[in-house]
């Protein structure tokens, strides 16, 4: 892949950015300007990368990190199944959009206890990632699946395509972009659900390690925490893009 | 105008709200077949039954979220804006700030609500805080992008009229740039709402999320299923409300 000189220039500029960014974050830890609750970055990472506390975030991150996942994979295959179900059944689609815009309007908050009351207190967060990655997989779904060309349906029309057939044919490659666009919009959304989840009451879990280092004013902890929910976040999101711009340069 | 009978409208009613009436028949079902005490969950008509009588705790709670929520999406939204006319006006600070902008969109902001309570102290000022901090990033990112979507052409025209920075500025980059600004509306303002019921519940003293706080650790889980009712209620509000701006807006304006 080659830069144009204006994208080196935005690359660099960038870059510049987020070192800034960084030096203030440690300014204003090593000047005490927020007060005793704001870290230096330098800390932070020191905090973060000490060998002995490899076990502690290892065992958060594989449980926060295995709830995200099975809250993205099952949030995707509801999402795209509910968008298929009501193109396939166009009676049902007003009833499904309701329903899906109702239950995302719900605060997670009122979501966590029932969850915890119908299934468990460990699964709560990835209930609450499924939801929102449901809702934008089913708004991304559905718009794309109206994408595809009017020429072309009737084409399949003619040939005597059944539905299914046009579904997977045509519809459903068509929807391709739309739906990629969605799983990179999901990716926060996931690790939001299982957070706020796991700060009801998670026996385990990097929203537990922020609950109760905010509460027992252990900032490093807190801060490291935080700084691994964003960065997994963050990185899984720039594969999410890459991944589009694939599906978008060769889809659409 | 055609008058539809009463049971072409029903029909209309079922088509919209059939899984919505499902899911309530299903929770009223769970509770006879599992004969689950009123403690751990209670009954569809229970809920409605607390909303009906109690309307007040309701209604000053709920207007004290939304208060906060909107004052802070409003301040929110108008300091990514004018980030975003600063970063316009300069290349070096646009490439500097608008990777950060991004980066932080896309990191789930809601975890930073600790970091936020313990560096602001728990009040209504945190909870206010957060709700600018979470409006700020898609407004910002939004009208960044608005501000260089130009139609086609009409830079070109600006320039050959000699038009003055400024006035080119009024005239043609923020108009362009309005209809980005309306997504970042309807895109920041359930998650406002959501944002404040999530700090009052952590730190709050009150609002919706502070009575459903309170309520769910009396065990009355009538009033709590109701704030979470009101609360879903309001977010819709919000989402419809915006996006019937939004379509308002684009209407006029392309």
């Amino acid at each position: 892949m080659k830069l144009t000189r204006h994208q080196m220039q935005d690359l660099a500029l960038g870059i510049i950015g987020i070192l800034l960014f960084l030096i203030g974050w440690e300014m204003i830890g090593y000047y005490k300007l927020a007060g005793l609750t704001w870290p230096r970055f330098s800390t932070v990472m020191a905090y973060l990368f000490d060998p002995s506390r490899r076990g502690l975030f290892g065992r958060a991150m594989a449980s926060s990190f295995s709830m995200i996942l099975g809250g993205y994979v099952l949030g995707f295959v509801i999402g795209l199944g509910a968008a298929m179900l009501s193109y396939l059944v166009k009676p049902l689609q007003p009833g499904v959009d309701r329903l899906a815009s109702t239950i995302n309007a719900i605060p997670p908050i009122a979501l966590a206890p029932l969850f915890i009351v119908l299934l468990s207190r460990d699964v709560t967060g990835m209930a609450i990632a499924t939801i929102n990655v449901f809702f934008v997989i089913y708004v991304a779904a559905t718009s794309g699946l109206e994408r595809s060309r009017q020429n072309h349906r009737d084409l399949f029309a003619v040939l005597g395509a059944s539905r299914v057939k046009r579904l997977i044919r045509l519809d459903l490659p068509a929807a391709l972009p739309s739906i990629v666009s969605g799983m990179k919009y999901a990716t926060p959304a996931a690790f939001i659900g299982a957070i706020l989840g796991e700060w009801f009451g998670a026996s385990r879990g990097l929203g537990l390690l922020m609950v109760s280092a905010m509460q027992n004013f252990q900032i490093p902890l807190l801060w490291s925490a935080v700084f691994i929910a964003s960065a997994a976040s963050l990185i899984v999101f720039g594969l999410m893009s890459l991944l589009e711009r694939f599906v978008h340069g060769r889809f659409s | 105008m055609t008058h539809r009978s009463i049971g072409q409208r029903s029909i209309g009613f079922l088509g919209k709200y059939w899984g919505i009436i499902g899911v309530l028949l299903l929770w009223q079902g769970w509770i006879w077949v599992k004969d689950l005490n009123a403690i751990v969950m209670p009954q569809p008509f229970d809920v409605v039954k607390d909303l009906v009588t109690h309307p007040g705790i309701y209604i000053s709670n709920a207007a004290l979220t939304l208060t906060l929520a909107a004052l802070g999406l409003v301040l929110g939204m108008a300091l990514g804006t004018l980030i975003a006319v600063l970063a316009w006006t300069s290349r070096l600070l646009s490439g500097v700030l608008i990777p950060l902008g991004l980066i932080f969109s896309s990191v789930p902001v809601v975890a930073l609500i600790p970091i936020l309570a313990r560096l602001l102290g728990y009040d209504v000022k945190t909870v206010l805080a957060i709700v600018v901090i979470i409006s700020f990033f898609p407004a910002f990112v939004f009208t960044s992008a608005g501000l260089r979507a130009l139609p086609a052409g009409s830079d070109d025209l600006f320039r050959v009229f000699g038009a003055s920075p400024w006035q080119r500025f009024v005239r043609l980059v923020l108009p362009s740039a309005v209809p980005s600004w309306m997504i970042a509306l309807r895109l920041s303002a359930p998650p406002a709402v959501l944002s404040a019921m999530v700090a009052e519940f952590l730190m709050g003293t009150s609002g919706l999320g502070y009575m459903f706080r309170q309520s769910a650790a009396d065990f009355q889980t009538d009033r709590a299923f109701g704030t979470s009712v009101v609360a879903t209620a309001i977010s819709v509000l919000c989402f419809t409300l915006a996006t019937l701006a939004e379509r308002r807006v684009n209407a006029r304006w392309s």
